[in-house]
């Protein structure tokens, strides 16, 4: 196709060249002929030339006899001739209009990729919109966001249904791998037997394992990127036995680098769902429709067929919801509506890129003029010369839209580096593929249309205009009316835009400005897990975490320890009830968070003790139970200030040794997530705890007096030479744990920051473009002004009065767009509301300053305007 | 101008190409060469116009009927020499006939009316 356009091409420019060449031959046989006669050589050719008539009109006649099949190819390839020509002239407008473009499209372009990796493509498995999560636990809420079954629910399900064809549950945990190189701490894939083959996925290399594993199969399987990272990836791999938490394990297969799933796993183990009347979690479950089953069939069946499940015991049927979730919204849900909004920010961009291109072109037209009267008058039909306008808008998007395809696999190969860690899912199927080409061009079609149509049609039409006696001032006014509104229009653009990223850094300075109730300055935590089968009884997992505390105490610069079984700020805390001796009952939904630290634990978080006591070391095993509780319980159940030497206890029904006596109230502090607020919380002596699975994970905090790089290495020796046969834990300041927590909610903002800040960038080249042009336009009557004694600072008022009558409507309309639409935002804001007079006020008054900012050199310009050169040009 | 060429009279047709076909017969001839001799043959009453002459040629080149090539002329002026084809002597001997009938017709509707013939 290409190829034979431009072998046509070839073929018409020789023809074109002879064509050229026998109309000269014919002209200069008619001179000589002429002369032969006697006439001079000048009138011989003009009258030659009088005689042969208009040139191009011949020539454009023979070509038309060539014949109608090429004619209109003939004719795109005489407007994109004629466009690439008149574009060279004037290299500074094309240049402008294919970087404000291909940055358009390339932004566009870029976020659409994403989108349409995560949101679009089809998950990696076997016919995926199969697969669905089924659900059967309460309604959202403080204990559970995410969809899950209980075990005994699983197990029955999984035993007898008539809706899955294949069922599976699977999860994910850290576990220490041994046997290849220094023990590594991986996030271990559990699943069921099904798991691969309902997901419909085989190995690369091996196989994976299959219905009926189990516990009992001592088998993994790796990823690509272990058995990269590891194993060089060597294909003997097979058979290798790795020991996976003190398991010994056969490799059997390695998995594609497609594989993903779950998202962070790196290996995969065979797990059986054992029924524990204790267990109160939920997890993932996954099934498979059978084959003929509509997804509606599919919700009445698991709401009948839940209805007839067991409840464990203390649960209300009434309190849960049966659900069947497409899995693919559960792996993606989180963030469409973050991607659609970062989407629709970067289509504002694309649409203000467009209206600065249609303004250039709008200038270009204005220039030409002359031209356009002349080719009309030479017959070129409105048609034509419609299609010439667009052609050279058709011409500029598709080199914009070339370069924004190479802008956009830049710009999503960066996006998906900065994107925080863990909340982009399915990055692996993030690429520019056939639906992102179409898309591209797609984009191109319609800038072209967007860009070109409007000046185009307003050139022919006020053609026609002054064809009709109109004066040639009105023709300008016209013409200048569409561009200020479509400058108005950017600035309104560019102005939500703004007023949003506005919200979105207001929200992050008050997220950052949490005051937590601890101190994260100075603050290094390490921490450890402790592996269940050498580390089983509470005595020995309490008796590890002091001999710790004590080696961290012992280096230099350290100046407090704390060990606390809690990682600060991180995830899935243990809460719950409590008892209060002779005193009222909690209510319903009231819960503290119940954490085990070391007597220097408030210490060394620069937490208060607002009354009584800290834990010290008489607070012992064996010794009577102590307590620390929180401001907020302390005001709740004693307002009167009294709580010290009450007695509170975590079991419904205590019996005299289940009893705690409160020593000392403590600040609440921020627990988890820094955009909730602080929670209730009660502290128990590590000494006395006496819960083996509430002591396996250790986070020890150091208030450091050293520097880092000193202090934490120091860290590591002594934690290593407590036990070496752990994993080397991560050791970190405190301060960066908030930076993970806020990753989300900071790239947000900055994203939308950079949009707008381009935005603003292209509105503030759209104001200076109109205005620059209107000075080089009004150069004559300034000079007449000036002549007439105005003073440059008249003429210069003149540009800023012009300035202000685009600024003030665009904000305006800005300001009334942003109020309406800032409320998409209301779910990503942190203690702003969507309509924050202050954020409005601040953008929309930096707003109008840079506007006249990008005023200035017009106005300069125009003040500087000589009287008498500008009266002489004309 | 001493005399208005005919050629503004609209020829009819397709007689332009009789009349590039026809004169061709002589021998090959290039585009002003053509014109020439056709305003000499009709005594500077047909001028043809070279708007209508060279798409002509290109047209009738385009259906074989006269072919073109490049030559060098007395005076080394590369030019377009065109020769009738044996399709283009074909379309002649029809283009004849039809121009004989044709101004046969014309010219039976031209003569005055003979008065009708008794039986």
């Amino acid at each position: 196709m290409i190829r034979s356009f431009f072998f046509w091409r070839r073929r018409r420019d020789a023809r074109d060249l002879e064509l050229d060449d026998e109309i000269r031959a014919h002209f200069a046989m008619a001179v000589a002929d002429r002369m032969a006669r006697g006439e001079s050589p000048e009138d011989a050719a003009a009258a030659a030339r009088r005689e042969f008539g208009n040139v191009g009109h011949v020539r454009e006649v023979t070509r038309e006899s060539w014949g109608a099949a090429g004619l209109w190819l003939e004719r795109l390839d005489q407007d994109l001739r004629f466009t690439a020509r008149s574009l060279r002239r004037s290299p500074g407008v094309a240049a402008a209009a294919i970087i404000t473009l291909a940055v358009g499209i390339g932004a566009t372009t870029a976020m659409f990729t994403i989108m349409n990796g995560v949101l679009l493509r089809p998950l990696p498995f076997a016919a995926p919109d199969r697969l669905y999560i089924a659900s059967y636990n309460p309604p959202p809420g403080p204990f559970s966001r995410i969809p899950g079954l209980y075990d005994r629910h699983f197990i029955a399900v999984d035993a007898k249904n008539d809706l899955f064809d294949g069922f599976a549950t699977f999860w994910s945990n850290p576990a220490t791998v041994r046997g290849v190189g220094d023990p590594v701490k991986l996030s271990d894939g559990f699943g069921t037997g099904d798991f691969f083959d309902l997901l419909g996925v085989a190995a690369e290399i091996g196989s994976t394992f299959h219905h009926g594993a189990g516990d009992d199969d001592h088998v993994v399987v790796l990823s690509d990127r272990l058995w990269r990272d590891r194993f060089h990836a060597d294909p003997r791999v097979l058979g290798h036995v790795l020991e996976i938490d003190d398991v010994a394990r056969t490799i059997i297969g390695v998995m594609p680098p497609s594989f993903q799933f779950p998202h962070e796993a790196e290996l995969w183990t065979p797990a059986t769902v054992h029924r524990d009347e204790h267990r109160m979690m939920t997890q993932l479950a996954l099934g498979r429709l059978r084959p003929g089953m509509t997804e509606g069939q599919a919700r009445a069946r698991w709401a009948a067929l839940t209805g007839h499940l067991d409840m464990p015991p203390g649960l209300d049927r009434s309190a849960l919801v049966a659900q069947l979730i497409p899995l693919k919204e559960v792996v993606v849900g989180d963030v469409r509506s973050s991607l659609i909004l970062f989407g629709g920010a970067v289509a504002f961009v694309l649409l203000i890129a467009c209206a600065n291109v249609a303004n250039l072109l709008l200038m270009r037209v204005a220039v030409r003029d002359r031209e356009m009267a002349v080719r009309a008058a030479l017959g070129a039909g409105r048609v034509r010369l419609v299609r010439q306008l667009l052609t050279e808008a058709f011409a500029i998007a598709a080199v914009a839209t070339a370069l924004g395809i190479g802008l956009a696999y830049a710009a999503v190969r960066g996006l998906v580096t900065l994107a925080p860690n863990q909340t982009l899912p399915r990055v692996e199927s993030i690429r520019l593929d056939l639906r992102v080409l179409a898309f591209a061009i797609g984009l191109a079609a319609m800038t072209t249309v967007v860009c070109g149509l409007a000046p185009a049609l307003h050139a022919t039409e006020l053609r026609l205009r002054a064809a009709l006696a109109a004066g040639a001032r009105t023709v300008a006014g016209g013409r200048a009316r569409l561009r200020s509104t479509l400058v108005v229009a950017e600035i309104a653009l560019a102005l939500v835009l703004l007023v949003g990223a506005g919200l979105l850094i207001r929200s992050l300075q008050r997220l950052t400005s949490v005051d937590l109730g601890f101190q994260t300055a100075d603050r290094l935590v390490a921490t450890v897990d402790l592996p269940a089968n050498r580390y089983t009884t509470a005595e020995q997992m309490r008796d590890y975490h002091t001999r710790v505390a004590a080696a961290l105490a012992r280096i230099p610069g350290v100046d407090a320890v704390g060990s606390i079984n809690w990682r600060p700020l991180g995830v899935a805390l243990t809460a719950g009830d409590f008892t209060i001796e002779g005193g009222p009952k909690l209510p319903p939904d009231y819960m503290a968070d119940k954490l085990n630290v070391s007597p220097g634990y408030f210490r060394a978080a620069g937490m208060h003790v607002l009354r009584g006591r800290p834990f010290d070391n008489t607070d012992r095993a064996g010794s009577p139970g102590a307590v620390i509780i929180s401001e907020s319980v302390a005001r709740k159940f004693w307002p009167a200030g009294d709580a010290v030497g009450k007695r509170i206890s975590f079991s419904d029904k205590p019996t005299a040794r289940d009893w705690f006596t409160i020593v000392g109230v403590v600040n609440d502090v921020v627990q988890q997530d820094i955009s909730s607020p602080r929670d209730a919380a009660i502290y128990q002596p590590l000494a006395q705890s006496q819960v083996a699975g509430w002591l396996t994970r250790g986070s020890y905090l150091v208030h450091r007096v050293a520097p880092a790089a000193s202090v934490a290495p120091a860290m590591r020796e002594a934690i290593r030479s407590i036990d070496p046969s752990l994993p080397v834990e991560q050791v970190f300041e405190l301060r960066d744990a908030i930076g993970w927590t806020i990753q989300a909610p900071r790239f947000a903002a900055r994203l939308l920051a950079s949009f707008s800040l381009l935005a603003l960038g292209l509105a503030l080249i759209g104001i200076y473009g109109v205005l620059a042009y209107s000075v080089a336009q009004r150069a004559h009557e300034i000079g007449v002004r000036m002549a007439l004694g105005a003073t440059p600072g008249v003429v210069a008022g003149m540009i800023l009065r012009r300035t202000l009558m685009l600024a003030v409507p665009g904000l305006a309309i800005g300001v009334a767009a942003a109020a309406a639409l800032t409320r998409v935002l209301a779910n990503f804001l942190f203690h702003v509301q969507p309509t924050d007079p202050a954020t409005f006020a601040s953008v929309t008054g930096l707003f109008a300053v840079v506007a006249l900012g990008a005023a200035y050199l017009p106005a300069r310009r125009a003040a500087r305007v000589d009287p008498l050169s500008a009266l002489r040009s004309d | 101008m001493a005399k208005q060429p005919l050629s503004r009279i609209e020829l009819l047709q397709g007689t332009l190409d009789f009349i590039i076909l026809q004169t061709l017969r002589w021998g090959p001839r290039h585009g002003y060469g053509i014109a020439q001799m056709i305003r000499a043959n009709t005594g500077d009453t047909l001028q043809v116009d070279t708007g209508s002459l060279y798409p002509a040629l290109h047209r009738l080149e385009k259906k074989k009927w006269i072919a073109a090539a490049w030559e060098l002329s007395e005076n080394k002026q590369r030019v377009r020499v065109y020769r009738l084809t044996s399709a283009g002597r074909k379309q002649l001997a029809v283009e004849r006939t039809r121009w004989e009938q044709l101004t046969g017709a014309i010219a039976g509707v031209m003569r005055q009316p003979v008065p009708e013939a008794e039986s």
